[in-house]
């Protein structure tokens, strides 16, 4: 009973980390704990969660707090922590076998920072078409998100708190968009400038902060929001101090 | 240009937009290849309904349902969740640029002297956030309620899959 408890406290842990929906997580948590021959309770907080492991017949209960440490959202990890949890039930996984695998899981592969790089940027200039952008405000945006993407990944790997990443992409990325609308290059370098710091919009929390509210888990929910709105406060701020220095007073 | 082109241009762009932003939640290759050619779908859809003057947070809903509803085949194929879907073809659509706009005219607001422009910058903010507010409600409930009707639990989907088995049994 004890071994199931901490094995469930890192896997809910990990998946609410990871930036899975609460009821998914809830769902996965009373799955696995079934297959154990458990009942799980599950109480989620937006840094801590509380869950209560009891055996069928109700007479031994467990009852435990972890840590949830956020980071960036991780589809695939997301993804194989839920197939875990099914292969769990169907392939009737030990308890050993499963804290394999769901560790392999953790130290599974991603994209290499480059390629995410040229792909971001690549996103961010067609989200510039999207607006109305010409090829020059396209331009603009590819080399302005290319180097502040190189930049949050630098500021990521140092350790420097979300906020302040936030703030310095946007300045940067804005600035790097900036000589559009003090050379007048191209007919649309107002897009070029606005739609420049749209690749850091936290979009997945947004998301995950609607559903979550959707589906009755809404202090998860006020608090993923909350998050993501001081996040999109710190790109305005960034993107407020190069219009300050442009003298550019509307976008 | 053709609305035919506008509308292919416009899920082209989309799609380069869903994939190069989803990339940095790493997503499985599977799932960046079908979330690129759903946001392709609905992007369009939202499109060609903006372009016929249908207000911007009914056409998000209209394109969320669709990539909800034609994310349910994948996500029963190859037993990954629907959201992991969903989630990265709606990045498109998820109104940053109204969010943002509405903190830059509250700061604007803040440091306004003339009383006009303080009353158009209002009109930006309530203008820009309610408009940011509803965009993402309908994000949200077009994603969710076909996977709640369609879910394997409920009795839409039971029933569906009845009516299926007993087809593909008469076949």
């Amino acid at each position: 009973m004890a071994e199931v408890n901490d094995f469930l406290r890192l896997f809910c842990a990990a998946l609410l980390g990871l930036g899975a929906q609460t009821a998914r997580v809830d769902r996965n948590a009373a799955r696995i704990a079934g297959a154990f021959g458990c009942a799980v309770d599950l109480a989620v907080f937006p840094k801590h969660l509380m869950l209560s492991v009891t055996s069928l017949d109700g007479r031994e209960r467990r009852t435990s707090v972890g840590s949830i440490d956020a980071g960036v959202p991780d589809f695939r990890k997301v993804a194989g922590l839920n197939a875990l949890g099914w292969s769990i039930v169907d392939e009737c996984l030990s308890l050993e076998e499963a804290r394999r695998r769901f560790h392999a899981i953790l130290c599974g592969q991603s994209y290499h920072p480059a390629c995410v790089r040229l792909m971001a940027a690549c996103a961010n200039a067609a989200f510039c078409r999207l607006f109305e952008g010409d090829a020059t405000a396209m331009a603009l945006v590819f080399a302005a998100t290319l180097g502040a993407f190189y930049l949050r990944q630098l500021l990521v790997r140092w350790r420097v708190d979300g906020k302040i990443v936030f703030f310095c992409c946007a300045f940067s990325a804005s600035m790097l968009a900036a000589p559009g609308v003090l050379f007048h290059w191209g007919s649309t370098p107002q897009t070029a400038l606005a739609t420049s710091v749209l690749f850091l919009i936290p979009g997945i929390p947004l998301i995950n902060a609607m559903l979550d509210i959707m589906d009755g888990h809404v202090l998860m929910g006020f608090s993923r929001m909350v998050q993501t709105s001081i996040l999109i406060v710190c790109i305005a701020l960034g993107l407020a101090l190069t219009m300050a220095l442009l003298g550019v007073n509307a976008l | 240009m053709t609305l035919l082109t506008a509308v292919a241009a416009d899920g082209f762009f989309a799609a380069v937009a869903a994939m190069g932003f989803a990339v940095i939640s790493n997503p499985p290759k599977k799932v960046l290849f079908t979330a690129g050619a759903l946001a392709a779908v609905g992007h369009m859809v939202r499109f060609a309904l903006l372009r016929e003057d249908v207000g911007i947070a009914s056409a998000s809903l209209c394109a969320a349902l669709l990539i909800s509803l034609c994310s349910m085949p994948c996500a029963r194929r190859w037993h990954i969740p629907a959201e992991m879907f969903v989630f990265p073809a709606l990045l498109p659509m998820i109104p940053g640029m109204f969010a943002y706009k509405t903190i830059l005219a509250i700061m604007q607001f803040l440091g306004a002297a003339a009383i006009s422009l303080r009353q158009e910058l209002l009109v930006d903010i309530v203008y820009n956030g309610l408009t940011a507010f509803f965009i993402m409600c309908a994000l949200a409930i077009g994603a969710v309620l076909p996977l709640l009707a369609f879910h394997r639990e409920s009795s839409l989907g039971r029933g569906i899959r009845k009516l299926w088995r007993r087809e593909s049994g008469k076949g």
